[in-house]
């Protein structure tokens, strides 16, 4: 038999979905037991090279209230032609152009194989994907032009029928007109006064009466010239004109007086950048791309004011309940957000500065609605601009990685309800016989909204187990869940994926062994991760990690053996033995911890902790470390202060950064140029391989990282230092009795006295 | 096919700026890759310091040897900078086609965007008469006009887009008239181009999905 591992990473490759566990606990009373709660990573679309699409649509379950899809977990009766929805039991007949299948002539999804499987609808129109510049003009001349450059370039990188549009903001916001006749014109907004939808709509002569607004189609037919034309053309069309428009946009000509900021205007853009959607091309794929490098400074939405000596909210202030502006922006942010995403539009955040530029306030743009967030010093930077050349990459099968608009719709067994999701979404409040009561994340619905996805794009995906306690094991012995996800593709075609996987129900007194072993470790730290930093975002930061600790020695209670106030008797089976670990680090990651970031910082990894899968998300909460050396191939060693050895180079990967950091004696031969000795050139070789497989990183990475080469002794060196487990200290160095690794100066607690205290707890007959 | 190159970030403006790909290297960063660096080490996460680690020496010189330790690193494109090599293609071998092209474009095509087109084609003939271009840009340039005289469309639009990626500020003012005669000659009916089209069998049907070039290895 394979062994979990297997099963899980095949599960994984062929469904995208990761569970906590994988034998399922068959009552509520021992679900809630078993501390991490039944959960799973569920990445929509993940890149299937063999899976083509089927060209017609899925069986649906007669029952209103089910509409499940038919899957390979059906009962099928092939003679009457009927098969039994494996959610809610219903008979059904299958449609005539089913007439033909027999056991020997199944269609596709019906075969074991194609657990996962997509459809491609011919219905409804199809209408072209859309992108709206949103432009800060209060740029330092490099920086403008490099950003002027990088949105030219991009004309080149869109799919040629896709509508363009172009909003420049400043003092002002310019709403310009497209047009191939040469002559630019544009629309200009104050940018101190909201406005609302209908008034924007208004003054841009979008509003037309008497013309209903249909889901799915925008207002235009071909025999009608439209109005929204104006400001929204298709690239091929309009690519020289807004190439030279682009190159003739100026820094915003209002005078800047010393010791002020610019005033920047970015909440009315964005307001008029998602009235101008909403009015013209409402549930149809869009991209609002915000382009900014300053923090807002005048009108709705502001964040800080234009004196430079007022400086921008910290951490400190906001604990301090000292922000002036922050929660009126964020209120006014989360409106868009809110606008925004029940449009089916999502915004994306590019912000190039030095200080921060308020993507705390902003943050709910992109979190709601599946934009990117992308946090840089300048536009005139690589970081910058190979992370904006990646928006528009295609995938193997030379498609654009983007998709719009899905609609995520869970389905479960009657055991199960559904208790919420944490991800780039919102909820579209579909209440339901499977919705829990209970909330985890963005509850009280069984489906999603996603505006904007990508094949990496995961949410953790909460569940709760309702079966009575004592009852038997369910029917079948197995439960399932159907995962069905509406989308538009890039190349504009409605499709849906659905993927549907069932786990054995297990009793959780006499068959504990089975629940264990099958046991995800990495998902369940991934799982747990996600919901302390959802309560990080909401709550008092300290309380969160209290309620990790308290859910770590729960879990070691319930599955650790142990003799009672026996520390030293304190084991964990293989399936558990690195769980402690990933919690560990997740405590001193930035994403709970905000000592040293600012809350731009912490609301960018945030961001993109909530909606990366599994594997970037682990390599976020415990980052890589291989070693390199004369002693053997490079290998992964522990992310810890003994790695640290003269004679090693490490290569470190915590996603935001990659890190290359020489051993003093490495270090000490290059700066001796053995290097480039031909006697030594085994030598050079160790130098590059590091570089090599950095590369490697780098070339594929969204968001791309920061990139950091450093050797022992280097002030940069701190990345490194500060994320290793300071196994020795100044406090212990000589307790080790010789000397290895590199002492970290610091107070704080290392893994072992970590795990020491765990163990203490867990055994302890106190609690 | 297209420059593979890697150039350092921009350390004057960015903190720790990641190194710049060139366009050819981050299409091909789809393709065949090594398994990712992506496992944690093994082992119990309390154990101390490997005892068995060999102790920290005072510095020799590192072990000699040939390439033979050396883990990895095969086959990698080096970490140079962008082609420096001269490049003798005249101004005229890449706008005389183009302008043909330009001109059979004539009869269908608005005219403003042809003397649109045509004005961009100017600006990059003076751009070439005054040595403003780099080697590679002209380099690529004469192959991108190869492939438009053969009826490559894929393959020049393809050139066109590694030329917009890399050498933007070069090439942005007038590249995008290249890239519109590639679109519009691609619409032509056929017969109306010049072209030997021996290797594809005319413009292809607009309705079909245009298929990407095969990525031909640096």
């Amino acid at each position: 038999m394979a062994t979990y591992l297997e099963f899980i990473q095949q599960n994984e490759e062929r469904d995208g979905v990761r569970f906590s566990w994988n034998v399922w606990p068959s009552s509520r009373l021992e679900a809630t037991r078993m501390v991490v709660p039944l959960a799973c990573l569920l990445t929509p679309l993940k890149e299937r090279l063999d899976l083509p699409p089927v060209q017609y649509e899925p069986v649906l379950c007669s029952r209103p209230t089910c509409k499940a899809v038919l899957n390979p977990l059906c009962q099928v009766d092939y003679r009457a032609k009927l098969w039994a929805c494996n959610f809610c039991f219903q008979r059904n007949q299958f449609p005539p152009a089913y007439a033909g299948i027999s056991e020997v002539n199944q269609p596709a999804e019906l075969m074991p194989q194609f657990s996962t499987i997509e459809y491609i609808v011919q219905r409804g129109p199809q209408t072209p994907l859309i992108f709206l510049y949103v432009v800060d003009t209060c740029l330092e001349e490099e920086d403008l032009q490099a950003l002027k450059e990088s949105l030219q370039m991009s004309l080149s990188l869109l799919p040629p029928d896709a509508l363009v549009g172009l909003i420049t903001f400043g003092r002002m916001v310019q709403v310009h007109e497209l047009s191939c006749e040469g002559i630019s014109k544009s629309y200009v907004f104050r940018g101190t006064k909201d406005l609302t939808a209908k008034q924007i709509q208004d003054m841009l002569g979008l509003s037309r009466p008497a013309v209903p607004m249909q889901q799915g189609r925008p207002l235009q037919t071909p025999d009608q010239p439209v109005i929204s034309s104006r400001f929204l053309q298709p690239v091929h069309k309009i690519d020289m004109n807004l190439t030279d428009l682009l190159g003739e946009l100026q820094r915003d000509p209002w005078p800047v007086t010393q010791g002020k900021r610019p005033l920047r205007s970015t909440g009315v853009a964005l307001s008029i950048a998602v009235g101008l959607l909403e009015g013209t091309f409402p549930n149809t794929g869009a991209r609002i791309m915000l382009f900014t490098g300053g923090p807002p400074t005048q009108g709705p939405g502001m964040v800080v004011g234009d004196e430079l000596k007022t400086p921008i909210r910290s951490w400190h202030d906001i604990e301090k309940d000292n922000a002036r502006f922050m929660k009126k922006a964020t209120k006014h942010y989360e409106t868009l957000a809110h606008r925004s995403a029940a449009n089916g539009h999502c915004i994306d955040i590019y912000a190039c500065a030095l200080d921060q530029t308020g993507l705390l306030e902003m943050k709910c743009c992109a979190n709601l609605t599946g934009g990117h967030m992308v946090m840089g010093d300048s536009f005139n930077t690589s970081l910058f601009k190979q992370t904006f050349q990646r928006v528009f990459s295609k995938g193997y099968n030379g498609e654009f990685r983007m998709a719009f608009g899905a609609n995520l719709d869970v389905k479960t067994s009657r055991e199960l309800k559904i208790a919420g999701a944490i991800g780039p979404c919102i909820s579209l409040n579909a209440k339901g016989p499977c919705v829990s009561e209970n909330e985890l994340g963005i509850g009280g619905t069984s489906q999603w909204k996603i505006c904007s996805l990508d094949p990496s794009t995961t949410l953790a995906i909460y569940f709760e187990v309702v079966n009575q306690h004592n009852a038997p094991i369910p029917q079948g012995g197995r439960g399932a869940v159907q995962f069905v996800t509406h989308y538009q593709h890039s190349s504009t075609q409605k499709r849906i994926r659905v993927t549907t996987i069932a786990r054995n129900w297990a009793d959780a007194q006499t068959q504990l062994q089975h629940i264990e072993a099958a046991f995800d470790q990495e998902a369940a730290a991934v799982l747990m991760a996600r919901l302390g930093v959802y309560r990080a975002e909401s709550e008092e930061g300290p309380d969160v990690l209290r309620w990790l600790d308290r859910q770590l020695i729960r879990l070691c209670q319930k599955f650790g053996q142990y003799n009672k106030d026996d520390p030293n008797s304190f084991r964990l089976s293989e399936s558990f033995s690195l769980y402690p670990q990933f919690i560990f680090h997740l405590r001193r990651s930035p994403f709970l911890q905000v000592f040293n970031n600012s809350p731009d910082e912490s609301s960018y990894y945030r961001h993109h902790f909530a909606r990366q899968d599994l594997t970037q998300s682990l390599i976020m909460i415990q980052p890589i470390l291989y070693a390199y050396s004369f002693h053997g191939p490079p290998e992964p060693v522990l992310l810890d202060s003994s790695s640290i050895l003269p004679d090693r180079i490490l290569l470190m990967d915590t996603f935001f950064q990659i890190v290359i950091y020489l051993g003093e004696t490495i270090a000490q031969w290059q700066k001796a140029g053995y290097q480039d000795m031909p006697e030594y050139e085994n030598f050079k070789h160790l130098l590059q391989a590091p570089l090599d497989d950095a590369q490697e990183i780098l070339q594929t990475r969204f968001p791309m990282p920061r990139y950091i080469h450093t050797e022992h002794g280097g002030s940069q060196a701190r990345f490194l230092l500060s994320k290793v487990n300071p196994s020795q200290t100044h406090n212990n160095l000589y307790a080790w009795g010789q000397e290895s690794g590199a002492p970290i100066l610091t107070d704080d607690v290392s893994l072992q006295v970590f795990m020491d205290h765990l163990k203490k707890l867990a055994v302890s007959s106190a609690s | 096919m297209a420059e593979s190159y890697v150039k350092p970030g921009n350390q004057e403006r960015g903190w720790n700026d990641p190194p710049q790909f060139s366009y050819g290297l981050q299409a091909q960063a789809g393709g065949s890759r090594r398994t990712p660096l992506t496992r944690a080490p093994p082992g119990p996460p309390s154990a101390p310091a490997d005892p068995a680690a060999p102790p920290p020496r005072a510095l020799g010189p590192p072990p000699q040897g040939s390439a033979g330790a050396a883990p990895r690193a095969e086959g990698r494109p080096s970490a140079a900078g962008p082609e420096q090599e001269e490049c003798s293609v005249s101004a005229d071998t890449v706008l005389a086609p183009l302008r043909a092209a330009l001109d059979s474009c004539r009869a269908a095509v608005q005219k403003q965007v042809c003397n649109d087109i045509g004005r961009r084609l100017t600006v990059l003939e003076d751009a070439w008469a005054q040595g403003k271009l780099s080697a590679p840009v002209r380099k690529r340039m004469n192959l991108l006009v190869q492939e438009l005289q053969q009826q490559h469309w894929d393959a020049a639009d393809e050139i066109h887009r590694s030329l917009m990626v890399d050498h933007v500020n070069e090439v942005s003012q007038w590249m995008v008239g290249v890239k519109r005669l590639i679109a519009e000659t691609r619409d032509l009916p056929t017969g109306q181009t010049d072209g030997s089209a021996d290797t594809e069998p005319a413009a292809e049907p607009v309705t079909e999905p245009p298929t990407e070039p095969e990525q031909e290895e640096p």
